[in-house]
């Protein structure tokens, strides 16, 4: 989009490639400098984040050590038999492994790493992490469920005991329509507009000192999944962090696009696909169009 | 002033003639019932009653306005008992959504069916898509639909699935059309007629997904909604498309084929927003279950079916 345009066209233009991907989709995408440049959709629903609550449990890591609760060097070792199991990182590891607990936040945000997530949750404290959240005036996000109480929850109200066979079953509608964790009013949840106002003070460094808030944009600048809001931005001179999160039918992204101008922009997408099957490009790569329709919007009102 | 109660009292004390007995049958003492018959006849600004030593009887005026009294009582058990009868969904209108390809042999068994059930309500067919069910079931226009998947269903209470597999039609000079049963790579080679993706782009996609997991990558898609022109295009050669086998073509020039291992289905669910289940909803359930089964070649999904196993990517982050 090359020109101005009002709020009621990008609206209806970020709506349609939300319907053009098969999902619906809430979005809300904010000027970090400008902070009154806004573009939403559904901005203030309330929605499951899915794994993008990682980003509040490595958030409360670096504001605990910034007070001196906890050494953030500090080493912790993880057994397969007792750890959370999940797809990346310590999660599917065979063996023991012994990290610190900064790293640990590295594999939570850079991998969606389950194992390495629920061992920083389990050292801090739900609690701990809520707190994070109230004092940075999010009032409607809250994290009420480890990764591994998603798994649990999902296996019994799907009715199986087994992780194998609950494959089949989260691709079938009848069973998605009874799941709790798709319900944000029962799971992790925020709204688009609070995540962008999460991230805004990580990149203001409001969210902790100074020098956390910086290891925090590193972890987030070094997440390796390339399909969701980086895919909107295929610039090398641009800069994508985020932190996905997904669940079935839901996918999820949130991040920061920083232009060598000096724009820099906060972006939050949440989609829900009709479509029940896991691998869903284009249910993907619509939260990076649609993020990219936003940044071109509030770009294009800068000038 | 609650006028119905006290208009009771008033015909109560009326038919009994004394306050006592009057009392009684209401199951009230005496001073309430009393006070009651004094506030009413202070509303209407008359005296009702002549109280005397023996008993009550009624003044010209409370004569007169006794019929009218009887009426409006009789007028309000009316209004509860339709009421009731609404609540209950014995009364009314169910408005309702369904597909616009739904047959009409299908859409007369769903009306005689659901009418069998409930004869006092008028069914309300909209023939809209699925997206338009969608916003309808949102905005609370619509009790309930017959949706066709995939659509998001988490804010949903499903009825059974009902499952009506596709075949195809295809040109009868074509070799595959040869078989009983056409494996969908033997499409190799042929262009596609399908629906407009954007009626329901989730489902286009899923179509060609599964198309191309089956080996047949068509060689164009042609977007059609009319069924008619779509049969044209299958009619003119090169082309095939997927229908149900309820009411195939007759021209010679096309046939209509199962597919080998059944990978293609139009799949339903009636549906309406979680917690608006009313007994009118649960007959047009059954109404359309009954009615789709015999008309559209449709069956209810054994929930006990095998499942495949299925192999989810890293980036699906829920397993584990």
């Amino acid at each position: 989009m090359s020109q101005h345009t009002g709020g009621g066209g990008i609206g209806r233009r970020l709506r349609a490639a939300f319907t053009d991907a098969g999902v619906t989709g809430w979005l809300h995408a904010v000027d970090l400098d400008r902070p009154a440049a806004q573009v939403g959709v559904g901005a203030d629903r309330l929605v499951a984040t899915a794994s993008m609550f990682k980003i509040a449990v490595a958030l409360t890591l670096f504001r605990v050590a910034d007070a001196g609760g906890v050494d953030p060097a500090e080493a912790v070792t993880l057994r397969p038999e007792e750890r959370s199991g999940g797809t990346t990182g310590v999660g599917a590891m065979l063996d023991a492994a012994t990290l610190s607990l900064r790293d640990l936040a590295f594999l939570a945000i850079t991998l969606s790493d389950n194992g390495a997530a629920d061992a920083l949750l389990d050292r801090l404290g739900l609690a701990e992490v809520n707190r994070t959240l109230t004092d940075l005036g999010l009032t409607r996000t809250a994290v009420v469920h480890h990764c591994r109480d998603l798994a649990a929850l999902m296996a019994a109200d799907a009715g199986v005991a087994d992780g194998a066979a609950l494959a089949p079953l989260l691709a079938d509608p009848v069973v998605l329509a009874r799941l709790r964790v798709l319900d944000p009013a029962l799971t992790n949840r925020s709204t688009p507009r609070e995540i962008t106002r999460l991230l805004a003070a990580i990149w203001r460094d409001e969210a902790a000192s100074a020098d956390s808030c910086a290891a925090l944009r590193r972890l987030l600048g070094l997440q390796v999944w390339p399909h969701r809001l980086a895919s909107g931005f295929p610039f090398d001179d641009v800069r994508v962090s985020g932190k996905t999160g997904t669940l079935p039918t839901i996918r999820n992204e949130a991040g920061v696009v920083e232009y060598p101008d000096g724009g820099r922009y906060a972006v939050a997408v949440f989609t829900r696909s009709a479509s029940t099957a896991f691998t869903l490009p284009a249910a993907d790569a619509v939260i990076g169009t649609t993020a990219r329709l936003a940044v071109e919007h509030l770009r294009a009102s800068r000038a | 002033m609650d006028l119905i109660r006290h208009l009771k009292h008033f015909l109560a004390v009326a038919e009994e003639g004394h306050f006592g007995r009057a009392a009684a049958r209401l199951h009230l003492s005496q001073p309430p019932l009393s006070q009651s018959i004094q506030r009413l006849e202070r509303h209407l600004g008359v005296r009702l009653f002549d109280r005397s030593a023996r008993g009550v009887a009624l003044t010209d005026a409370g004569r007169l306005l006794l019929p009218a009294a009887g009426e409006l009582l009789a007028r309000a058990d009316q209004l509860h008992t339709t009421a009731e009868r609404l609540r209950r969904g014995e009364l009314g209108a169910l408005r309702v959504g369904v597909p616009p390809d739904l047959g009409g042999r299908a859409v007369a068994a769903l009306l005689a069916a659901f009418q069998r059930r409930r004869s006092g309500m008028e069914l309300r067919l909209r023939e809209i898509s699925t997206a338009e069910q969608l916003r309808g079931l949102a905005d609370r226009t619509l009790d309930v639909g017959l949706l066709r998947y995939p659509f998001d269903s988490t804010w949903l209470s499903l009825g059974p699935v009902l499952c009506c597999l596709l075949g195809v039609l295809l040109p009868a000079a074509h070799p595959a059309g040869a078989a009983e049963r056409v494996r969908l790579a033997e499409l190799t080679g042929l262009a596609l007629v399908l629906f407009p993706r954007p009626s329901a782009p989730a489902l286009f996609d899923e179509v060609l997904t599964t198309c191309a997991r089956h080996g047949f990558t068509p060689t164009e898609v042609h977007q059609v909604a009319n069924p008619e022109f779509a049969l044209g295009l299958v009619l003119a050669g090169g082309s095939v498309a997927f229908t149900d086998g309820v009411d195939p073509p007759r021209q010679p020039e096309v046939v209509w084929r199962p597919l080998v291992g059944q990978p293609l289905a139009w799949r339903t669910s009636p549906a309406w927003p979680r917690g608006r289940h009313t007994p009118a909803v649960a007959a047009f359930v059954e109404a359309a279950t009954e009615a789709l089964a015999e008309h559209a070649g449709m069956r209810v999904l054994d929930e006990a079916r095998p499942r495949q196993p299925l192999h989810p990517r890293p980036t699906t982050e829920f397993f584990t």
